[in-house]
């Protein structure tokens, strides 16, 4: 008995070692800095000269406008791009799940290359394909369907959807392959059977492969509603914030509080908690409506 | 073969080791390889005449990265990672002097003869009467134009020396109607122009106690009022970007520009459009009390750090080369256009010469002329949160908002931000 007991133990010390390295490695450069900006967003000041205040910053911020702008920024992204993007991987992903589709792999790798560009080249390039003079003013003037070029980042809305469009482009392969992921493990045979009952593609898709993805669209949603919210790369280099704030992301913002303007970082690490916040009641909204069993 | 090999290693790393031991680097963080550089890299070869035991490594950090890593290294404490030497920006210094006490050496007294430097130049490196730059290039304000264009319109560059923002815009729409030429072309959403106009006039957008000072400031008012007119006339054509600006004067879609002198160095980029620019000075606001026709845009300046190990050396080599050496601005001007704000390089012969680009104007002399006029303004701490407000003010404005709500925002904005 004395035997078994030990090997039991030997066995759970053996996978606590198997976990030690990981977990020491998040504590120090996870937990640590967590807890370190939690303590720097109780501390109010200018540069180096930063002193305790209690919930001073938080107070500050809800009467901070550029803030507020930079939310209601982000959720705009967040309501309109993020189904626009989930529907089209999921249509995508079952599109190209079709075993008699061919060359299925190279489309896969077309749609998921995006992902392997670096976020700043992206959105330099896109800055210059939608520049006034760029080539997307072009065709669609030489196609007829606008009049006069479009100044994409000269209006408030043009420059959000500029924005909506390169983070479409450039998320929707990364979760496509989720979505192909999780078809794999739905089996033929359901859809055979459905077949059989008379279901068309619609039908088998909203009744048989959404209801079966139900638990990846949950995950890659929490994916993606984190993305928006620290949404950085995009606005930084695409458009800059501007025209006048538009899209101006909550980072960005962040950003400017700490290096471009004169450094608050206490009042910086408040913003970003606020952030924190908002991503894990977003998350548990996300799990309690999602995760229907 | 592989033991040879770790042999080789092992007496280049001796070598190396014992070659910094003997000699003192001094590291310089700065940008742009064709300007600032360069200037360094001539620099460094005067003084390595002078103290040929000091090697100068320049390490070549874009301004944003300088401003991020500076940020960085101070509030980490780490001040081992700083350089020697660093490039800092004009409109930055006393925000980070202010913002990080002790950081930056005082070279008040430093032996370096300050007044052998642009008055309004100094004022932009002086924190509470002490002096923490040794100023180095000129961004005096100047209008560039493309006579050819203007020839076809019935002016000269006589007819913009000397004139209003009115006359300017007047002759503006005359030159659009007749060519279909906008004179200027300007980044959106950057407030460069603005800037520009404040500064001609004297004002800045904080007063002498550092206050904010945007709502109740007429003479900014006059300017967003000149900037509105010269966009809806189309005047003034608006870009997305710098690479976009800078592509509307070298691919001759507009007339001409308005900025700092150091534009030159984009315009000779285009040898095909030699002898077709002239400069002048910039035209000077209507209303306000001040005006003149003369400002700034630009520059930047050489800081010493506190923390460095050879800042003695440090400063002997500025003192040596940019504060001293008018050899060193003889080289720098020809070839990169690097004009000084060091006032004895004024005199020599080189700052003279006609320039052919220019149709033998001698631009530099011009230049240097107008330098010496710049009203003194201070940026202040605050320049950056107030430069952002005031361009999204501007920018509300253009998409219809009246001027008086657009700068109350913009100084709430800035009150909010220098607020506790």
């Amino acid at each position: 008995m004395g035997h078994l007991l030990t090997l039991k133990r030997r066995q759970n010390l053996i996978g606590w070692l198997f976990i030690v390295p990981a977990s020491i490695l998040i504590f120090v450069f996870y937990f640590y800095p967590i807890v370190r900006a939690a303590l720097l967003s109780f501390q109010t000041g200018v540069g180096v000269s930063l002193n305790y205040a209690g919930l001073f910053n938080y107070q500050r911020l809800l009467s901070d406008t550029v803030l507020k702008a930079s939310i209601s920024n982000v959720f705009i992204f967040l309501i309109i791009q993020v189904p626009i993007m989930l529907t089209l991987a999921l249509i995508l992903a079952s599109l190209l799940n079709d075993p008699n589709l061919r060359f299925r792999g190279f489309f896969r790798t077309c749609l998921f290359l995006p992902c392997a560009t670096s976020l700043v080249s992206y959105a330099i390039v896109f800055r210059s394909l939608f520049a006034l003079d760029g080539f997307v003013n072009y065709l669609l003037t030489a196609l007829k369907i606008i009049e006069r070029p479009i100044n994409w980042t000269g209006n408030p809305w043009t420059a959000r959807a500029l924005i909506i469009i390169a983070l479409t482009w450039r998320w929707t392969g990364y979760n496509m392959v989720f979505y192909l992921a999780g078809l794999q493990n739905i089996d033929r045979s359901i859809y055979e059977a459905a077949l059989i009952d008379g279901a068309g593609g619609l039908t088998r898709f909203t009744r048989i492969t959404v209801p079966l993805l139900r638990p990846i669209i949950l995950l890659t949603s929490i994916m993606s509603t984190n993305g928006t919210l620290q949404l950085f790369d995009e606005t930084m280099n695409l458009t800059n914030g501007g025209p006048a704030n538009a899209t101006l992301s909550i980072s960005q913002y962040i950003y400017r509080l700490s290096f471009q303007y004169s450094p608050r970082f206490g009042y910086a690490a408040a913003i970003s908690f606020v952030v924190f916040v908002m991503v894990a009641v977003l998350s548990l909204i996300q799990m309690r409506v999602g995760d229907v069993r | 073969m592989r033991k040879t090999f770790g042999l080789c290693l092992i007496v280049m790393l001796v070598v190396a080791l014992s070659g910094i031991a003997s000699a003192v680097e001094i590291t310089v963080w700065c940008w742009d390889p064709l300007f600032n550089i360069y200037a360094m890299q001539e620099a460094a070869k005067i003084y390595a005449k002078i103290n040929p035991d000091v090697t100068i490594n320049i390490v070549e950090t874009p301004w944003d990265d300088v401003q991020t890593k500076l940020t960085t290294a101070v509030m980490a404490g780490q001040l081992n990672t700083l350089p020697d030497i660093l490039l800092m920006q004009d409109n930055a210094l006393q925000k980070n002097v202010t913002n990080y006490p002790g950081i930056f050496y005082d070279l008040t007294d430093s032996g370096i003869d300050f007044t052998k430097f642009a008055d309004f130049k100094v004022n932009h490196t002086v924190v509470d009467g002490r002096n923490y730059g040794v100023p180095f290039d000129n961004g005096a304000a100047i209008t560039a134009l493309r006579v050819d264009i203007l020839e076809q319109a019935g002016y000269t560059i006589e007819d913009f020396t000397d004139i209003t923002w009115s006359r300017f815009i007047e002759i503006g729409k005359d030159v659009l109607a007749k060519t279909g030429y906008p004179l200027l072309s300007a980044v959106s959403e950057s407030p460069d122009h603005i800037m520009v106009c404040l500064q001609s006039a004297g004002s800045w957008m904080f007063d002498d106690k550092g206050n904010v000072f945007i709502a109740n400031n007429e003479v900014l008012k006059e300017t967003v009022e000149i900037y509105v007119e010269l966009v809806k006339s189309g005047v003034l054509v608006q870009v997305a970007d710098w690479e976009q600006y800078i592509g509307t004067i070298n691919r001759g879609t507009v007339a001409g520009t308005i900025n700092g002198c150091w534009i030159i160095g984009t315009i000779v980029a285009q040898p095909e459009q030699e002898g077709k620019w002239r400069i002048t000075n910039i035209p000077r606001l209507d209303k306000a009390p001040n005006a003149t026709n003369y400002s700034n845009q630009g520059g930047s300046s050489w800081m010493v750090l506190a923390n460095s190990p050879n800042k003695d050396i440090a400063v002997d080599f500025l003192k040596h080369t940019f504060a001293g050496s008018v050899e060193l601005y003889e080289t720098i001007l020809p070839s990169s256009g690097a004009l000084a704000t060091y006032l004895p390089a004024g005199d020599s012969d080189v700052y003279n010469e006609p320039h052919p680009f220019f149709g033998g104007q001698t631009i530099y002399a011009d230049i240097t002329e107008f330098a010496e006029k710049v009203p003194k303004i201070t940026y202040g701490v605050y320049n950056y949160e107030a430069r952002d407000a005031v361009a999204m003010a501007i920018s509300q404005v253009l998409q219809g908002r009246d001027i008086e709500s657009a700068l109350r925002e913009a100084e709430d904005t800035v009150s909010f931000l220098m607020g506790p």
